[in-house]
């Protein structure tokens, strides 16, 4: 069990996080919502010291550290068990997806170079992109870009995987990969806490969701609670935004049958356009 | 028609002249070394702003960016035999400095004016890296060491190669001016052997000639590294993959190029089969 406990944290003296905390079980995915600006993502990065909280304790595995006042090897000793994936990816740029993966495989975990290629192909492989590992990341689409990303903080064997919005930098049809990708994960049983505006992706993948409003949890439950019984009015306010989406529906079976029926028109239109493809 | 310019001699006095390449070359080796590491250290300072020495590094790159390097030349070939001797004065030593050679006056003042400007062309690159790409590095874990070493001096070195190379062209045209320290160089050599003939534009011809080759020389070596340092422009041809095992047949096996909705696997399990709806209506209300 991963237990974040009571992060707070100010920039400019205003209070972005005030102290928030979490408990995470082994193998729970656990989505942060919330307007932006609220710290969702600060907390994300509080939690492996990218970003430094003014208090919080992280505990991993029965070890307590003290965010605030963490030394350098408890610093590297944190992001080693824990893992992020960048809104931006954040691929090293002049070394190959495959290189990419092995980087922290060799120069964190020290493993020798074979050992590393073979965990590293197997990440690719895992993620769909084996076939692209010689691929600079220049060459790679922004979903391809986020996939290796995916496999890099997975090769590290985290006990947490960050991520952060990791598909809202991506063109809308490069969405459906990654989030394809990223419920591999989860279903491999990976821990994840995941920041995200997808709200149909949060609701399929987690099996808790928080919604965070200025700094604080403001509610929290499963994402049957929480999307089909919004219980404050901030909630409420916050999923009605994204209406459109239709992913607030009351009632999680009227909208699992809706989208089976979406899936299902969306595969004809496709087949229609192969077809109209091959024909040309 | 008069002898007033001998073309041939333009050329055939180059051998005599490369006679002295080496101490042009040495000049530049060994000035360019000591200010790129120099320029390096004061990058860093910079970088950092570590107090009181960033202070410094301001005057000094000020000061040495906006004085002619000849006076800079006179000043390191007067002011450090003066400096000496005080220190002879101060410590009640006895060191000779008619003993210290005239080359390393040169070497000095010249490798302290290629620091100054080298080291705004590395301070410029180090803070040009993505911070994404250290927070990437350090995310993974990666002490602050090895992520100096691995991702910024890397990348940096890359966007500093072009400024440095610019630098090194301007610091072997600057020997030529270390006659003034008493080295006799290769343009120094060259005024000497005028001085006899008296064939003056002859003689400046052909140092101009030899100049312009080297730098030639090191624009090629420049682009060449730069072409290595820097990622391929094309893609490389794609890994010839054995098709995955049954267990891992739900992984994408290709990367969907477009309409990426199509190719959704066979769905058997309901929690996929509900994400994946989920997924494909949230492409539909976008679309």
């Amino acid at each position: 069990m991963i237990s974040i406990r009571n992060i707070s944290k100010s920039f400019n003296g205003h209070k972005v996080l005030d102290g928030v905390g979490i408990d995470i079980e082994d193998g729970e995915v656990v989505a942060l919502i919330g307007p932006s600006g609220t710290g969702k993502s600060t907390f994300l990065r509080s939690i492996n010291l990218l970003e430094h909280p003014d208090t919080g304790e992280l505990e991993i595995d029965g070890k307590t550290y003290d965010l605030a006042n963490a030394s350098k090897d408890e610093t590297l000793e944190i992001r080693r068990s824990t893992a992020m994936v960048f809104q931006q990816f954040n691929l090293l740029r002049n070394r190959t997806a495959l290189q990419n993966v092995m980087e922290g495989l060799t120069v964190v975990k020290r493993l020798p170079k074979n050992q590393a290629q073979d965990r590293a192909l197997r990440e690719l492989r895992n993620v769909g992109l084996e076939a692209w590992a010689d691929h600079y990341p220049q060459h790679l689409s922004g979903g391809q870009q986020q996939r290796v990303a995916i496999a890099r903080a997975l090769s590290m064997d985290p006990r947490l995987l960050l991520l952060d919005e990791p598909t809202s930098a991506l063109d809308p049809e490069r969405v459906n990969e990654v989030q394809r990708t990223i419920a591999e994960a989860a279903e491999a049983g990976n821990t994840m806490l995941l920041v995200s505006h997808e709200m149909g992706f949060v609701r399929s993948i987690a099996s808790r969701v928080i919604f965070l409003e200025g700094g604080k949890i403001v509610e929290q439950g499963t994402p049957e609670e929480i999307f089909g019984n919004p219980h404050t009015d901030r909630l409420r306010d916050f999923l009605s935004s994204f209406e459109r989406y239709g992913t607030n529906h009351p009632g999680a079976d009227a909208s699992r049958n809706a989208s089976w029926r979406t899936q299902e028109a969306l595969r004809e239109e496709h087949e229609r356009e192969d077809l109209a493809l091959e024909a040309v | 028609m008069p002898d007033l310019f001998n073309g041939k001699l333009v050329f055939t006095q180059i051998p005599q002249l490369l006679r002295y390449l080496p101490v042009t070359l040495e000049l530049t080796v060994a000035a360019g070394v000591i200010g790129l590491l120099l320029g390096f250290v004061i990058a860093l300072i910079r970088v950092k702003r570590t107090p009181v020495l960033y202070q410094i590094s301001t005057v000094y790159i000020s000061v040495l960016r906006g004085t002619p390097i000849i006076v800079q030349l006179y000043i390191s070939y007067f002011g450090i035999p003066i400096f000496l001797k005080y220190l002879n004065y101060w410590n009640g030593t006895n060191w000779d400095i008619n003993s210290v050679p005239p080359v390393l006056f040169a070497i000095l003042a010249l490798a302290f004016n290629q620091s100054a400007f080298m080291a705004e062309v590395i301070r410029a690159a180090i803070t040009a890296v993505d911070p994404g790409q250290l927070e990437a590095a350090r995310s993974l874990g990666m002490s602050a060491s090895q992520v100096r070493r691995r991702v910024i001096l890397p990348q940096a070195g890359v966007i500093a190669l072009p400024g440095l190379m610019n630098s090194l062209i301007g610091l072997i045209k600057g020997t030529s001016l270390a006659f003034v320290c008493a080295v006799v160089d290769m343009t120094a050599a060259g005024q000497i052997m005028a001085g006899s003939s008296y064939r003056y534009f002859e003689m400046y011809c052909s140092l101009a000639i030899i100049y312009w080759v080297i730098t030639l020389l090191l624009e090629r070596v420049g682009a060449w590294l730069e072409r290595r340092l820097s990622v391929p422009e094309q893609a490389p041809a794609l890994r010839q993959v054995a098709q995955t095992e049954p267990e891992q047949a739900q992984p994408a096996q290709t990367a969907p190029a477009r309409g990426s909705v199509r190719r959704l696997p066979a769905l058997n399990t309901p929690g996929i089969a509900t994400l994946a709806g989920t997924v494909a209506k949230e492409v539909v209300a976008r679309d």
